[in-house]
């Protein structure tokens, strides 16, 4: 008897004493201003980025969201496992937020990392309602630093995203003003020779394909942390500091290019995920993505953070300084990438079975470098002892492809191929099946599906809780998509085995094929699709059921808990 | 003494592994400071475990008094090969290139080492053996002893060189009492 | 026996049914915007010009479409005139109200009604046509018409835009008619009816919105058609300058 009192005198106090914390959230209506534009927008707490949400590893957190829009909203903890009634994503996880109502989430923080949370209501996301998160792991972090700054990235754009959408829709080259012109016609004759110039554009305009079609928004300006190039966000540092700087991109559309001249910087994380260190000069950070790097300017001097858009058409500036108001030299933006063949060669017609650069078997090798022979060896330069250096590759871009980034340096450009987990997630095991999602589209009506279908025509993804699956990304078309599963984690098969990295978004680029597996861990009902903002809302989307599981006899719990939330 | 060593170890700076041994030749470079020589087990007084995780050391501190002999013992206890070296800010940097090679030639995998590949001859006489008195270098769950005398005061850290691991923040202070 | 199967089959099916219900089904439906097709509405104005021919003659000039729909059908409402400075007339006023559907991955069919009410006899056309992209960026728009009174006709349009920077853009277009009975009320001979070329440069001043532009504009009628305006003291080839603006919003 008194151990049963004892038992349950504890069993209620560990919630009590357990780490419980509450935060409250208002969505919105506010003023973005670029300092070349305002736009009225949609923000958190009166402001566009939201406030960084801290919380800590292993407590439980509710969130109060009251909406004080005229329309629904929700609000998408982006890259959090949690009860799938809690994801956020109105028609899958919860009905939504109504305008007025104060709706409460409730789950537990059981990772760690820097995240994002957004709404997943129309285009609210892109009209500024997003903010970051930071969750502080429950032992120490397997790396040091004497300060952090969140450097959250976005690309607002002076047209509302209702137009925006339209005007892809009504004319899909609206925003591309990096197209090929008269002019790029006689530079190309006269590097490359007349007649093959006229051959390369008569390949392309016979496929009614623009080389050109790296960035379908253009005209935006870059933003960090609420801030344009113009206003300069700027971080304070002493010198010798070790400085961590999360990166994550809440943008639209736009890839960012990140480097910081001046300074290497260490790549500790990637999507919330410690991964093993790499130094690298420069990164591209996909949307949705996150990117946790560590610097050390030992210099009283500032540094400048730029992130030039992949299309090069655009970029966002701050600034690491040892005194508000220092500057340093803000660079150049290079000359745009172009599509090559190698980037349609997932264009349908062509032999998948073909492309290079993507053979899993091939990775592996290259990897582990098991296969390596050490007789050939002998043949090394042993004078140089660095590796030979071919034209700019990277195995998860069409070999060949015009996209491939290089580090403005000439230094060490980041690759997936790069990305090793620090402590593998889960378990090694083999997948019971593969999923193949082919990623199309047709950029001249702006659709965009996944094998060919559009969400509103699509049946669900259904999963077995406890499975293990392989998703085999095919890209059959001519933009980067980066594929976002919620709920559950994307491990990125870089062919490092239990070392694959552990991400919540992968970015597939044209004419490539991408796998990442997935341990079926939680069940419910989840959104899948490509972050892009206007690419999402095109179609590229899909829902996935998991079946069974754990939770499965309270299936129907969600009405239950959006209504429990929806009187606070 | 001294002299020849220098000019050995300026030249071979930038290719040779071996070069790190004693820390006769640090004067050359940075903030002048020796970290030091290779010890005789029978002057160490004391001993001074180091346990390394994925990517950090435990302790982060040593202090130990300037000429001092001490016998590290240093574990591996994380997934990931880790390195001990003991050594100047400058140094530590040197060494991080070629420890880069070592990784571009299949030397070191994540976590393993491939012992083959660091015998292998580069030529010249020279391998990535990695046999320098003031450092080790482990896989998960190896250990080594290390007896070094710390020479006179400096600017010394005791780092992983493997790469991103000491900008990641695997690094001690050695601290002069 | 007959009624025995069904029976048995219904029931196996409701079986299975029933675990699949228990582990899960009973999720909530997506019924959001995102589930449905993506409405999309535009209004264009290709032409809206000003035009002064070689004889002095001022004309007003439209060709614009409005639509509205998604991927699968839209409903699109093309319209076209010229109007006359001096005789304050119209010259030419079309009409078509048309249904839009994909046929293929950059060409789209259209079936629907065009309606001519210009100064003089009016018309009525069934409309069946494709529009789209051809190849080497040739934007291609092809009709053929069957009056009320069972003349047919057919048109093509084609249209190419040279980019000599990316704000500067030269349009070229060609517009050509041919009828394949006569109808002389309006002035149309059986044969080659009319062609309009143009060359127009222009300028997207304000985002794709608002391009303003200048060029020239060459129309002429051909064989029966062009005897037809003879013997009416018509003109049968005329050049113009023009000067407008295409818009967009």
């Amino acid at each position: 008897m008194k151990k049963t009192l004892v038992a349950g005198a504890l069993s209620l106090l560990i919630p009590a004493i357990g780490l419980a914390a509450e935060y409250n959230l208002t969505v919105d209506r506010v003023k973005i201003d670029t300092g070349e534009f305002v736009k009225e927008g949609v923000g958190y707490n009166g402001k566009s980025p939201g406030p960084v949400l801290r919380f800590k590893e292993g407590e439980e957190v509710s969130i109060n969201v009251t909406n004080n829009l005229d329309e629904m909203t929700s609000i998408h903890w982006h890259g959090l496992i949690l009860p799938f009634e809690q994801d956020g994503v109105p028609g899958i996880s919860f009905p939504g937020i109504k305008p007025g109502e104060t709706f409460t989430y409730k789950f537990p923080i059981t990772q760690s990392g820097t995240y994002w949370f957004h709404s997943h209501s129309g285009f609210q996301e892109p009209e500024g309602a997003f903010g970051s998160i930071i969750i502080e792991p429950e032992g120490r972090e397997p790396f040091r630093y004497d300060r952090e700054y969140v450097v959250q990235l976005t690309d607002k754009h002076p047209h509302s995203s209702e137009r925006v959408m339209r005007n892809l829709k009504v004319t899909p080259d609206y925003y591309n003003r990096k197209q090929q012109t008269v002019g790029e016609f006689f530079s190309d004759a006269s590097e490359n020779g007349f007649l093959s110039t006229v051959k390369e554009r008569l390949a392309w305009g016979g496929m009614r394909m623009m080389q050109a079609d790296v960035e379908d928004l253009q005209g935006f300006t870059g933003m960090i942390n609420g801030k344009s190039p113009k206003q300069n966000w700027t971080g304070i540092f002493e010198p010798g500091e070790r400085i961590r700087l999360r990166f994550i991109n809440s943008s639209a559309m736009t890839y960012f290019d990140i480097r910081i001249p001046g300074l290497e910087m260490t790549v500790v994380q990637a999507d919330g995920n410690n991964v093993q260190p790499v130094n690298v000069d420069e990164f591209r950070i996909g949307v949705a993505e996150t990117y946790d790097v560590i610097v050390r300017p030992k210099d009283e001097q500032a540094y400048t953070i730029f992130a030039e858009s992949k299309g090069r058409s655009g970029y966002a500036r701050a600034t690491l300084a040892t005194e508000e108001g220092m500057e340093a030299a803000v660079p150049e933006l290079r000359e745009p990438a172009r599509l090559t063949m190698a980037d349609m060669g997932g264009m349908s017609g062509m032999d998948h079975g073909d492309m290079p650069g993507m053979d899993h078997g091939d990775m592996a090798e290259n990897d582990e470098m098991a296969g390596m022979d050490h007789s050939n060896m002998a043949n090394m330069d042993h004078g140089s002892m660095a590796m030979p250096e071919a034209g700019p590759s990277d195995p998860f871009y069409a070999e060949g492809s015009g996209l491939v980034p290089t580090a403005a340096n000439g230094g060490k450009f980041l690759s997936y191929a790069d990305l090793k987990a620090q402590k593998p997630l889960y378990e090694q095991r083999e997948p019971a099946r593969e999923i193949e999602l082919r990623l199309t589209g047709n950029m001249e009506r702006y659709t965009w599906s996944i094998n060919g279908v559009k969400y509103e025509d699509a049946d669900p993804i259904r999963l077995k809780y406890g499975e293990r699956v392989r998703f085999k990304f095919v890209n059959e078309t001519m933009m980067t998509h980066p594929m976002h599963l919620h709920g559950m984690w994307s491990i990125l098969d870089v062919g490092a085995g239990q070392w694959n990295p552990v991400k919540h978004t992968v970015s597939v680029q044209p004419g490539t094929t991408v796998y990442m597996e997935t341990e079926v861990d939680a069940s419910g009902q989840w959104a899948f699709h490509c972050h892009l903002t206007y690419h999402m809302a095109a179609g590229m989307f899909r829902k996935v059921i998991v079946e069974g599981g754990p939770e499965s006899t309270q299936a129907a719990s969600s009405e239950q808990s959006s209504n429990a939330g929806g009187d606070v | 003494m001294i002299s020849p060593r220098l000019i050995v170890a300026a030249t071979a700076m930038s290719i040779s592994f071996t070069a790190f041994g004693g820390g006769t030749h640090g004067g050359g470079h940075g903030h002048g400071a020796n970290a030091g020589e290779p010890g005789k087990a029978g002057d160490a007084n004391r001993t001074v475990s180091i346990k390394m995780y994925d990517n950090y050391y435990e302790p982060e501190t040593i202090a130990v008094n300037p000429g001092e002999t001490v016998r590290f013992v240093v574990q591996n206890k994380g997934q990931l090969v880790h390195e001990f070296n003991i050594g100047t800010p400058d140094v530590h940097e040197a060494h991080q290139k070629e420890m880069m090679m070592m990784v571009e030639h299949g030397a070191i995998q994540g976590g393993k080492l491939n012992h083959d590949m660091m015998e292998m001859d580069m030529g010249d006489g020279q391998s990535m053996k990695h046999d320098d008195p003031n450092s080790v270098l482990l896989e998960p769950g190896e250990s080594a002893e290390i007896i070094w005398t710390f020479s006179k005061q400096g600017n010394i850290e005791f780092a992983c060189n493997v790469p991103g691991h000491y900008q990641a923040g695997m690094y001690g202070d050695v601290n002069f009492n | 026996m007959k009624l025995w199967k069904p029976w048995v089959a219904s029931a196996i099916v409701t079986i299975g049914a029933i675990p699949a219900l228990a582990s899960g089904q009973d999720f909530m439906a997506d019924t959001t915007q995102r589930k449905q097709p993506l409405k999309v509405w535009g209004a264009q104005f290709e032409e809206l010009e000003y035009r002064y021919s070689d004889n002095d003659e001022e004309i007003g000039v439209w060709d614009a479409d409005f639509f509205y729909g998604t991927d699968k059908f839209k409903a699109r409402w093309l319209t076209s005139g010229e109007y006359s400075f001096e005789e304050r007339a119209y010259e030419k006023l079309e009409n078509q109200l048309v249904g839009q559907i994909p046929i293929s991955t950059f060409f789209d069919a259209k079936a629907g009604v065009r309606f001519d009410t210009p100064e003089g006899p009016d018309r009525t056309y069934a409309v069946l046509g494709v529009t789209g992209l051809a190849p080497q960026w040739f934007e291609i728009d092809a009709n053929v018409y069957v009056s009320k009174d069972g003349d047919t006709s057919a048109d093509l349009d084609a249209e190419y835009e040279l980019l000599l920077t990316n704000h500067w853009i030269l349009a070229a277009s060609l517009d050509a008619t041919v009828a394949f009975s006569e109808d002389r009320e309006i002035g149309v001979g059986k044969g080659l009816v009319s062609t309009e070329t143009g060359l127009r440069l222009s300028y997207d001043l304000i985002d794709r919105a608002f391009s303003p532009y200048v060029g020239v504009v060459h129309e002429r009628k051909h064989g029966d058609t062009a005897d037809i305006a003879r013997a009416g003291a018509g003109s049968t080839e005329d050049w113009f300058a023009v000067i407008g603006a295409r818009l967009s919003f």
